[in-house]
């Protein structure tokens, strides 16, 4: 035998490990290994590589992982069904009204939202409502954040004056609340959602950015503050609040003297929607950072 | 309030996601070896889930499942973190220095595993985890899903969306890096002594890897 054909063989040695020669080819290869002791050596590194990749590579997810996950799963599930129920009540509305002006049309997606967070949100509850024996302890000690939430909601309550206005300066505040401003999130067609203008909220040794929107059309325009700040450094109690999912967004929806509030973080930033929407469509501005990223 | 739930939204009550989820375990550990980083892998391996749920009607019942979650996988990992594909690093990478077939004695290879067990060395394997991260993102996901998940070559085209002859030529190539990181580094410690000629077994001329090499970037770009 020469060296080139054990060469040869060599390359073969991890498909002839991994089960993936022809017979023929297997039992000529086994019959080197037997002989060559390079080749045998080999063999056994390859195996002993493959037993260590095991063992670096196999890792338990996190726990609440698979809780997420399931709830995402179903969250999507139902968002679905509700699409194709939404598409179906959608195409009625539109035969009923064949003729009618286009924000006929946007109204009713607005209002096809609603039903879908709560669906999405019943599936948050119940996943939720299995693990709440832990996450109760932990919030629960976050005494002096639900005082931060009181405060947050008399901002919005009775406003200080705007310091800025057009969505340039607003975003021109990120540099002394620390975190990114998207003014602009809540432009998307059917939500009617208009910038107000912006403020930084003194809160303690921190800060905080406020935007102003005004959500609506005609009789019906509710003014919603959203509040934005650094997570690390601001806690705010959310034990009060209970758990939703929006999509793939995790909101904690309730009520604060008498305003509804939405809270949700995302990448390190908080995020609180106050104002006298309901709870649905609270939940949904609020669900919004996760978007458009 | 959980009994008033109607029973299709309880999220235990849905057997796709049920059995989706029993591969949570295996797709969070590649996940976190293709992104190295542990958050943005559960970030991964949740849009993963939610894809397979939206398009888990083009999943034939029947056929495997664990193969055509890891492809959701792998697809998403190349959309969202590596815009522009996996191509490039295997022409820029390692690739470009020929790699010899060879490697060292037998004897200094019995030096680098653990005669007790089917593993490397206790100290050898604490490296594992760093040559691995520096192998191209192609290389590691062939590895990977060979010798710890265990797919056969087949499986492993589907998911990484190519011929079988290149998933042989990552994975020998993967694991070839790999042993010479290890070599590398046991000779670092002083574990093994140095060899003249490390990475070549014989004196098998040398035209043989260039041509090896030419041959292989040939498939990889047909097959691209």
């Amino acid at each position: 035998m020469t060296m080139h054909d054990c060469r040869d063989r060599a390359r073969m040695l991890g498909s002839y490990l991994d089960g993936e020669l022809e017979a023929a080819k297997l039992l000529e290869i086994d019959e080197h290994v037997g002989e060559c002791e390079t080749c045998r050596e080999e063999t056994q590194l390859l195996r002993a590589m493959r037993g260590s990749l095991k063992r670096v590579v196999r890792t338990a997810a996190p726990a609440g992982l698979r809780d997420r996950i399931g709830v995402a799963m179903t969250a999507e599930r139902v968002r679905e069904d509700a699409r194709t129920d939404a598409s179906l009540a959608r195409e009625a509305t539109e035969a009923e009204a064949l003729g009618a002006k286009a924000p006929l049309v946007s109204l009713s997606s607005w209002r096809t939202m609603v039903p879908l967070a709560t669906a999405a949100a019943l599936a948050l509850m119940w996943g939720a409502a299995t693990r709440s024996t832990q996450g109760a302890s932990t919030e629960a000690s976050a005494g002096f954040g639900d005082d931060l939430l009181a405060e947050l909601v008399a901002e919005h309550s009775s406003p200080l004056p705007l310091e800025a206005k057009d969505p340039d300066a607003v975003r021109g505040l990120e540099r002394y609340v620390g975190v990114p401003l998207h003014p602009s999130s809540f432009e998307r067609p059917g939500l009617n959602a208009r910038l107000v203008g912006a403020r930084v909220v003194p809160l303690h040794a921190q800060r905080a950015a406020m935007l102003q929107y005004v959500v609506g059309t005609g009789d019906d325009m509710r003014r919603v503050s959203v509040i934005v700040y650094d997570a690390q450094k601001i806690q705010i109690g959310t034990a009060n609040l209970a758990p939703r999912a929006v999509g793939t967004a995790e909101v904690r929806v309730g009520r604060e003297k008498g305003y509804s509030v939405a809270a949700t973080q995302r990448a390190g930033v908080g995020y609180l929607v106050a104002g006298d929407l309901d709870p649905d469509r609270s939940a949904q501005l609020a669900a919004m950072v996760y978007d458009d990223r | 309030m959980n009994t008033s739930l109607p029973e299709a939204l309880k999220p235990s009550k849905d057997p796709f996601s049920e059995e989706a989820l029993t591969h949570l375990d295996a797709m969070y550990g590649v996940a976190c070896k293709l992104t190295r980083n542990p958050t943005d892998a559960e970030d991964l391996v949740q849009d993963a889930f939610v894809k397979a749920m939206r398009a888990r009607d083009q999943f034939h019942a029947g056929t495997n499942l664990k193969a055509w979650l890891f492809r959701i996988l792998t697809n998403t990992f190349i959309n969202k973190y590596r815009r522009g594909g996996l191509e490039r690093s295997v022409l820029d990478g390692p690739d470009a220095d020929p790699l010899a077939d060879g490697w060292v004695s037998a004897s200094t290879m019995r030096q680098l595993r653990d005669p007790e067990m089917l593993a490397l060395m206790p100290i050898v394997e604490g490296e594992i985890q760093v040559a691995l991260d520096a192998l191209p993102a192609e290389f590691r996901l062939a590895v990977i899903l060979c010798d710890v998940e265990e797919f056969s070559y087949e499986e492993i085209a589907q998911i990484m969306g190519c011929p079988i002859g290149t998933v042989m030529s990552r994975l020998h190539r993967g694991r070839k890096l790999l042993q010479r990181a290890l070599y590398n580094h046991a000779l670092a410690l002083g574990i093994v002594k140095g060899e003249e000629h490390v990475g070549e077994r014989s004196d098998a001329p040398h035209e043989s890897k260039t041509a090896n090499l030419a041959e292989y970037r040939a498939r990889k770009r047909g097959a691209a």
